[in-house]
């Protein structure tokens, strides 16, 4: 779409190779390196807490990630999917604690074993579309979360589990400041492998049943397969981010993954843009800022003259989940294509200035 | 445009943000104000605001240096309490926190052990009692810095169940009494279960199957209808005011005549008015040595401190509000301990502030809280349970708590007070 409108004249491509690369020019090519060598550098410069939001930004990031492709690339829809990420967070910490298998390793392993409870309750959408697809996700969120509060042996029960920092060579990751970079690896790798899933013939499948799945159909590709497929690999991202934050918050108890998460992994990928690998981070972002925003406006509200005209007080505290509301109905309407699309928007203001239109 | 307007934004911000007063002393103060437990969790937690904010006013803070109390709303979800916690000792670098619910309190257990911030919860859970972690029990760690004021969940129960053991003689009944655990299957009803049901096998109780019902109010009959077909004579009730009503006006319904004991946070006079005459009876602890109303040295202050939120000076305070006064003022008193000759207002050195005082009662609070005592090894902070009993005769709906309570229509009335023994092998359980 509108990323290809901006090349450099004379860019002509001669091979799929060329054509399906992801990075297109060398400056993109650049800023990328440049701005992972900026995120390497952060926690020298920032808090805890700021780094903290980075953190989360990229957990959450990882685990929409799995949902833009369920829901974006494939068309279909999930309402369960922190569910899902409950489960790669209670399998991780339960693996470790139950095999003291290395944390390193539990992570990549409770992907594997969300996967597979993904394909299992990814079953249905072989058969089942639109508001029944919905449904039977639903379903999987109520089955899994009912699971979860009752089987000790796994989840500790309501009581939650007590879980291990990642360490590697006798080195525990155990602070922002040393557990970023783990989730700067693992948004490098699980980004890159999405990127390049979609170029890949079943990465183009996936995109084809979404467009038309009778068009899809008709050119040989198997409908039941890449749905309950796409299932699966949305099941491993948000498996991998629910380990990353099991080892991150040390803790992790049935009350998180509850409904309200997942449609807040809705939200994410709406906000973030739809079909959109980069969009998904940015979701995240929006997700896990915004209430801080709100917040800090809040706190400067607070016993300021505005205050106290509207006898606001205590109650100020509400003002932040009502903004959060109306930030998302707002963007909803007026940016419906997501922050991706208008990130594209102003890249190409600042490459075209002063000549934009 | 868009340019000038980002960097208007930035600038505002860079102006706003710097904190205003180095001077101050930041705390958390984790609330339930929208969650399960926002039925009590509302009125403690404006009690201890209102007592921080007391402070400020009257005392000027602590040593002079204002208290910053950053209050934060987390919905009785304990990942909420763990990420606002590390918000809070990653930015504001809060020297202490006054928290709230079970189940995210023990999973803070082992972090602000690590931070060494003090940390007053809302949750009496006995497991947060063991400081010096040498209690061996199972599943229970160290919490050298967790404090809370009044008897542990588990300590009323057992209360609770001396007085259900009297209670059965001098009414001359017959054969063993049956006991039956309520609630749901949270960590926080589930606390003090397997130490009641020890100590009443122990007391010659038969002890019935656990029956749960969430923490949300619903509807119970089910419920009560299986108490009678067991025939239990003594029923705990785990849970919050809110879905113990439930449980109440349910089988006062199905006319199931029970004793109802309630947990600590099971009952009080805004359930007693919601509940009607089906609270009439119920037996629950009482952490304070007055209640609203009632005359008592340190009253004065209390009322004072209530005009903080309530300038006319008429709102009825239920029991938690003066509970939750108390526990504030033991952090602010650790807190001047803290500072005394010029020290450092730091998490271990307010730790050690705790450990000063024997039968601690915070200064102006005479009458009104009780006494406790830490050590660094013990945290049960005292092991008397004052109980009451709820009479309730006549119609609720009509008047405000004040007036029921002013009436007569609504009463608290002393039971009993049992001084437990400190075992040692009760720490931790």
């Amino acid at each position: 779409m509108a990323s290809a409108y901006f090349l450099p004249a004379g860019d002509y491509r001669t091979s799929y190779r060329a054509d399906t690369t992801i990075f297109p020019t060398r400056n993109s090519r650049i800023a990328l390196w440049l701005g992972i060598a900026i995120l390497a550098c952060a926690p020298l410069a920032l808090g805890r807490w700021e780094l903290s939001l980075l953190i989360n930004i990229g957990i959450l990031g990882i685990a929409a990630l799995g949902l833009n492709i369920l829901v974006g690339f494939t068309g279909q829809i999930s309402i369960g999917h922190a569910a899902f990420f409950g489960v790669g967070a209670f399998a991780s910490a339960w693996l470790h604690e139950a095999f003291h298998i290395p944390v390193w390793a539990c992570i990549p392993l409770a992907g594997a074993i969300t996967a597979l409870v993904g394909l299992v309750f990814g079953a249905p959408a072989a058969r089942l579309k639109g508001l029944y697809l919905a449904i039977a996700t639903l379903a999987a969120q109520f089955i899994l979360e009912d699971f979860f509060a009752r089987s000790a042996w796994f989840t500790g029960g309501v009581a939650g589990r007590i879980t291990e920092p990642l360490t590697l060579f006798g080195y525990a990751f155990d602070s922002e400041e040393t557990f970023f970079y783990v989730v700067l690896v693992a948004v490098i790798v699980m980004f890159t492998a999405a990127a390049n899933l979609m170029r890949t013939r079943d990465g183009r499948a996936l995109v084809a049943v979404r467009d038309h799945y009778l068009s899809a159909e008709l050119m040989g590709i198997n409908l039941a397969y890449y749905r309950t497929l796409s299932f699966g690999i949305s099941s491993l991202f948000a498996g991998i981010g629910g380990a990353l934050y099991a080892h991150y918050l040390l803790f992790v108890s049935v009350e998180a993954f509850n409904i309200l998460f997942s449609i807040q992994f809705l939200g994410m990928v709406i906000i973030g843009g739809l079909g959109s690998i980069m969009g998904s981070l940015m979701g995240a972002a929006f997700m896990v800022l915004l209430p801080e925003a709100v917040q800090g406006l809040a706190d400067l509200l607070a016993g300021s003259a505005l205050d106290h005209a509207l006898k606001i007080g205590a109650s100020i505290s509400y003002l932040r989940e009502m903004a959060i509301g109306a930030a998302i109905i707002l963007f909803l309407i007026f940016e419906p294509d997501g922050l991706a699309h208008r990130w594209r928007l102003i890249k190409a203001y600042w490459k075209l200035y002063p000549y934009s239109h | 445009m868009l340019k000038r307007t980002l960097l208007a934004a930035a600038a505002a911000l860079a102006i706003a943000l710097p904190a205003e007063a180095q001077n101050r002393i930041p705390v958390g103060h984790l609330m339930d104000n929208s969650g399960a437990t926002s039925d009590v969790g509302v009125p403690y937690g404006q009690g201890v605001a209102d007592a921080l904010q007391w402070v400020n006013r009257t005392r000027n803070g602590v040593a002079g240096r204002q208290l910053d109390v950053s209050g934060f709303d987390y919905g009785y979800a304990a990942p909420r309490a763990v990420s606002q916690y590390q918000a809070w000792t990653g930015r504001q670098r809060v020297v202490a926190i006054q928290g709230w619910g079970t189940a995210d309190t023990e999973a803070l257990v082992r972090f602000v052990n690590r931070d060494r911030i003090p940390y007053i919860s809302g949750s009496y859970s006995a497991a947060l009692t063991d400081a010096g972690g040498k209690s061996g029990r199972q599943g229970v760690e160290a919490a050298p810095f967790n404090f809370f004021y009044g008897p542990s969940y588990s300590d009323a129960l057992r209360a609770m169940l001396q007085w259900a053991k009297q209670d059965w003689e001098s009414r001359g009944q017959q054969g063993r009494p049956k006991y039956v655990h309520m609630g749901a299957n949270h960590p926080y009803p589930n606390s003090p279960k397997e130490a009641g049901e020890t100590l009443a096998r122990e007391l010659g109780f038969d002890v019935l199957p656990a029956i749960q019902f969430a923490l949300t109010p619903g509807d119970y009959t089910a419920q009560c209808l299986t108490l009678r077909q067991q025939g239990a004579n003594y029923a705990y009730l785990g849970n919050t005011a809110g879905s113990n009503i439930s449980v109440l006006r349910a089988c006062h319904t199905a006319g199931v005549q029970v004793q109802f004991l309630g947990n600590v946070w099971g009952m009080d006079e805004n359930a007693m008015k919601a509940a009607g005459e089906a609270a009439n009876g119920v037996v629950f602890p009482v952490r304070t040595a007055a209640i609203w109303g009632q005359e008592a040295p340190g009253m004065a202050t209390v009322r004072e401190i209530s005009r903080i939120s309530d300038p006319s000076g008429n709102a009825y305070r239920p029991v938690h509000y003066l509970a939750g006064i108390c526990a504030a003022m033991l952090m602010v008193e650790a807190m001047e301990t803290a500072a005394e000759g010029g020290g450092q207002v730091t998490g271990e050195r307010i730790r050690e502030g705790f450990y000063a005082r024997q039968n601690w009662v915070p200064r102006g609070f005479e009458g009104i809280c009780n006494p406790s005592t830490f050590t660094n090894e013990d945290h049960r902070g005292t092991l008397r349970v004052a109980l009451y009993r709820a009479r309730v005769n006549g119609n609720t709906a009509q008047g405000s708590v004040g007036e029921l309570m002013q009436a007569g229509t609504m009463r608290l009335e002393q039971v009993t007070t049992v001084e437990l023994e400190r075992r040692r092998d009760w720490l931790g359980w």
